[in-house]
């Protein structure tokens, strides 16, 4: 009898408690900061190494480069820049590889899509994937 | 209401009293969609989450989208099931449940039909439920549902023993049946005071009436995936689960009525509340209680339940009896 009494003093206590649950979609959830989120790509800065697409252990990163507009620099710049999120396992490989920080992650997570199409993400998304940049890469 | 039950029948109080019972199952159906929302609502702050909040503002229109889904799914039905019960057994549940509350005197003035024997009433329907659920239980032709209904009628029907004799105290202390006149004995002490024992035994034996925790081994979703009403979906599904609540209702107006002095107010000082106020507040507390215990019990023991029925209530609930009885004939001077 005295245990149920206690059951219910204990169960009457937590009404009034503060909530565990998160306000997850109505309030960003904050992640850690090494978090592994969508990538953020900036053209500028990518050399065309192709070290990203090779370690890439699921080939999600298609590239293509073309040749320095200015005919002085050697080298090459960004052409085209896509990641498969359909085949993408957020493993940081790509970002750990870079040579110049042109590829980081961010702390945004949320790919969630209609449809697979969406899931094709180019050069200009992927640059505009600008906030929530992960602090150290 | 009452003058219109000693009229001869016409078409105009028969009007009259197809608009009353209306008022009384939208009011009913309104207690349902709530109590059902708090339900939810009180287990999840217990469980320190928030509960339903999605659906209209602070999800207060959570249940209704629910019935509304329920009330738009296919009508199915096994193959090989008996037609005719399987249609009968949802109306043979909800029925009693609705009548029950035919004599409930939610105030003074506030009552359907004012009989003698209220309670012996409230009683004998409420035992026919049990046959919309073996009836249901059988008409499925499913071993979980069979094993559901048998359980459940094991259940209510020797739960109802303690129940009626913990009653059986309360008609010896006021020496009616009448329900209104129950309270308006409790004008200087409510019931649940000199009546404790008999409300112990009442309100656990209501519990198991009532299938709820701790006593929810018929619906038990993790032996019998959810019992006796397996098969049913839909509307009849619908059914069931309104006849449920109202019979919470029913249990939650009956305790308010027997030991919880109805609609009379805590002290007399305070009578300029209404009286209606009174029995909402007193329902309430009820039925909050019932929430409370279900954020709280693990499930009974099968093994258990009957035992506990036989050997420890019913013998309480005698004594109660005894106790009750010697109490009044000694106040009556017997000796």
């Amino acid at each position: 009898m005295l245990g149920l009494a206690k059951g219910l003093g204990y169960t009457f206590k937590k009404l009034t408690e503060k909530k565990v649950t998160h306000f997850y979609p109505d309030v960003p959830f904050p992640m850690p900061p090494r978090f592994r989120g969508i990538q953020h790509f900036s053209p500028e800065k990518c050399i065309v190494c192709n070290q990203c697409a090779r370690v890439c252990p699921t080939e999600c990163i298609q590239l293509t480069g073309k040749p320095h507009p200015d005919p002085e620099k050697k080298g090459k710049i960004i052409d085209t820049y896509d990641i498969n999120f359909e085949i993408c396992i957020l493993c940081d490989l790509c970002t750990e590889v870079c040579p110049t920080e042109a590829i980081v992650m961010t702390n945004n997570f949320e790919l969630a899509a209609y449809s697979r199409d969406e899931l094709y993400k180019d050069l200009k998304w992927l640059d505009d994937n600008n906030t929530n940049v992960r602090e150290e890469n | 209401m009452s003058e219109l039950l000693q009229q001869a029948p016409s078409l105009g109080n028969t009007l009259w009293f197809i608009l009353a019972a209306v008022v009384l199952l939208v009011i009913l159906l309104g207690f349902v969609t709530y109590a059902i929302y708090f339900e939810r609502k009180v287990i999840g702050w217990m469980q320190l989450r928030i509960g339903p909040n999605r659906v209209g503002p602070l999800g207060l229109l959570q249940t209704v989208a629910d019935v509304t889904k329920l009330l738009i799914k296919e009508d199915t039905r096994p193959k090989n099931a008996d037609r005719a019960l399987f249609t009968l057994a949802p109306i043979l549940a909800y029925a009693p449940a609705f009548g029950v509350l035919a004599v409930m005197p939610f105030t003074e003035s506030i009552q359907f039909a004012d009989l003698g024997i209220g309670l012996l009433y409230y009683i004998a329907l409420s035992g026919i439920t049990v046959l919309g659920v073996i009836t249901a239980g059988w008409a499925s032709n499913n071993k979980y549902s069979l094993i559901g209904g048998l359980r459940s009628a094991a259940q209510m029907i020797s739960y109802e023993v303690p129940l009626v004799m913990s009653v059986v105290g309360v008609v010896l202390l006021t020496g009616s049946m009448n329900l209104r006149e129950i309270v308006e004995a409790q004008r200087d002490m409510w019931n649940i005071i000199p009546q404790f024992l008999g409300f112990a035994v009442f309100i656990i034996a209501a519990q198991a009436e009532l299938n709820r925790t701790p006593f929810d081994l018929p619906e038990a979703e993790s032996e019998l995936v959810s019992g006796y009403h397996v098969e049913y979906s839909g509307f009849r599904f619908a059914m069931f689960m309104l006849a449920e609540y109202v019979y919470m209702f029913g249990m939650a107006t009956l305790i308010t009525v027997l030991f919880l002095g109805g609609w009379l107010p805590i002290i007399p000082a305070l009578d300029f509340i209404p009286g209606i106020v009174w029995f909402v507040l007193k329902f309430s507390a009820y039925v909050f209680l019932q929430f409370w215990l279900r954020a709280t019990m693990p499930r009974m023991r099968a093994d258990t339940l009957m035992s506990f029925a036989w050997k420890v209530l019913l013998p309480v609930a005698l004594v109660n009896i005894l106790l009750t009885a010697v109490i009044v004939s000694y106040q009556q001077g017997m000796f």
